[in-house]
């Protein structure tokens, strides 16, 4: 029996009138990687907001380990699906890299060696070592990609959180991404929010299907009629082969 | 201008001028740099018109004016950044009813107060050959308050200017720092008014900044870059304006405009050549 580490529990939220997630509870393993999908506009940031504390749910709750959202957003990593700033910020790789250690207690100028050392170690895993003095305004889609991740991972979280982590780029880089993210997965919880089902399924443990309300499937049982279902609409099954 | 580094040597309204410019361009460089990266020049301008209402009453109760601008500048910042926080949507209509309403209340009181003031158009134009030992005196303590909170809270200036919700998710007070970087730029801007003058402080919390930021890859750097820039160009206004005896202010802002159209033309020139 493994532990849970997230304990989503009959959570609603509204945007105003509007409802955009009802009674949703899912239970989230440590060590899973369980990837979540849906049509636009189906809630999936909304949830992830939800599970990261940004946003409150206006019933229900969520646990993780065992204790209220605020105090444990440290053990995080998030990866967001649109940039928040822009290109032309004067930081370079390393310098974003290192704002994964930045807490509320950080003062002056300099970051510690040990910090220093785990952006090294990394970059060099995500393999942008080599442009870590670069500005950011000077990489390609996929680079930018892995400095966010880099960022996300520098803290060491328990958990790591990417919201359509590879909308932005090509499929190539997005198999490499992935491969990685199943690397890091035997030893972390990683939720990863995607629209493309066929192609996720062959990396995640599990599939969190949702649509305002969620049902969850092991990869083995998705189906193309389940995805009709979901999507509201035929959809071409496409197999990967990895 | 061989006059004036004649004059330099003895006058010491000169003088003055020229450590005026150092001073100024510290905090200059430095928010500048925030004004430029976070993009709220509008913003800026709208709490340095807002000024003049903190000018007025100063007068009106015959108390010094840079003591209103302070608190002016300070009272309008924070209300500005809070309604801001919590009205996001509407952020430009809010930064000209401040922009206007700043300036207006400034007109009222101005005009209920005896006399003609011609202290006043220094403050509106600036006038930096008339700044006094104590000006310096009181420039001095606004940098080392501003260069000290901005060098102890760096980081989380860094991630919340940068990245806000990542910020808020390193449970950082976004908020807090926002609001405090809005007072930041207030007590610059009352240190650039003696320079230029509350009407042009805009260009000297910007171009500077983004002349900068062309050339930079990390933030302290645009610090350093900018800071030097603002302190050639004001000294250069200054040198260039005494001889002809034009007003000092108007010179360093067009000065500060026309370094900052060459500027873009040398980059585009340098981007041109490494990509061709």
């Amino acid at each position: 029996m493994s532990n849970v580490v997230i304990d989503i529990d009959n959570v609603s939220f509204n945007y105003g009138p509007v409802p955009v997630l009802e009674n949703i509870s899912l239970k989230i393993n440590e060590d899973e990687f369980i990837g979540i999908i849906g049509p636009n506009a189906s809630g999936k940031s909304t949830l992830l907001k939800l599970i990261l504390g940004l946003i409150k749910p206006d019933n229900g709750t969520i646990e993780k380990y065992n204790q209220t959202c605020q105090h444990q957003r440290n053990h995080i990593g998030y990866v967001p699906q649109h940039i928040n700033f822009s290109r032309d910020f004067p930081v370079t790789v390393e310098e974003v890299v290192l704002m994964g250690h930045v807490t509320s207690t950080s003062l002056f100028f300099k970051f510690s060696k040990n910090e220093i050392t785990s952006a090294k170690q990394a970059m060099q895993a995500l393999e942008i070592d080599n442009i870590a003095k670069r500005q950011i305004g000077s990489l390609s889609g996929g680079q930018l990609q892995r400095v966010l991740i880099a960022r996300a991972l520098v803290c060491q979280p328990n958990i790591l959180i990417l919201d359509e982590p590879t909308s932005n780029i090509d499929m190539r880089v997005e198999e490499d991404i992935f491969a990685l993210l199943k690397n890091y997965s035997e030893h972390m919880t990683i939720i990863v929010v995607s629209h493309d089902i066929a192609f996720i399924s062959g990396y995640v443990d599990r599939v969190a299907c949702l649509n305002r309300t969620l049902v969850c499937h092991d990869t083995e049982s998705i189906s193309g009629k389940m995805i009709e279902e979901l999507y509201d609409a035929p959809v071409k099954m496409i197999h990967h082969h990895h | 201008m061989t006059e004036f580094f004649t004059a330099l040597s003895e006058y010491t309204f000169l003088q003055n001028a020229i450590i005026a410019c150092l001073l100024a361009s510290v905090s200059c460089g430095v928010i500048g740099s925030y004004v430029v990266v976070k993009k709220i020049s509008f913003l800026t301008g709208g709490i340095a018109h807002s000024v003049l209402a903190g000018m007025g009453m100063a007068y009106f109760y015959n108390v010094s004016p840079i003591l209103g601008a302070i608190i002016a500048a300070l009272v309008s910042s924070i209300l500005i950044g809070w309604i801001n926080l919590r009205w996001k949507e509407h952020e430009d209509v809010l930064i000209a009813a401040f922009w206007s309403a700043g300036m207006a209340i400034g007109i009222l009181f101005l005009s209920r107060t005896p006399g003609y003031n011609v202290d006043l158009m220094s403050y509106l134009f600036g006038n930096i050959l008339l700044i006094t030992e104590s000006d310096l005196l009181l420039m001095l303590v606004l940098d080392v308050v501003v260069f000290s909170i901005v060098m102890v809270c760096y980081k989380h200036f860094l991630v919340s200017v940068f990245d806000e919700e990542f910020a808020k998710l390193h449970g950082i007070n976004t908020e807090f720092f926002y609001i405090l970087l809005l007072c930041l730029i207030s007590i610059t801007i009352v240190i650039l008014i003696q320079l230029v003058g509350l009407i042009l402080v805009i260009a000297l919390l910007t171009l500077p900044a983004a002349i900068a930021n062309q050339y930079v890859t990390s933030l302290y750097k645009m610090f350093f870059l900018s800071a030097i820039v603002c302190a050639v160009i004001s000294i250069g206004g200054v040198a260039i304006s005494y001889e002809p005896d034009l007003p000092t202010g108007s010179v360093i802002v067009l000065l500060a405009c026309a370094s900052y159209f060459i500027s873009v033309f040398i980059k585009q020139f340098i981007n041109n050549r490494s990509s061709g």
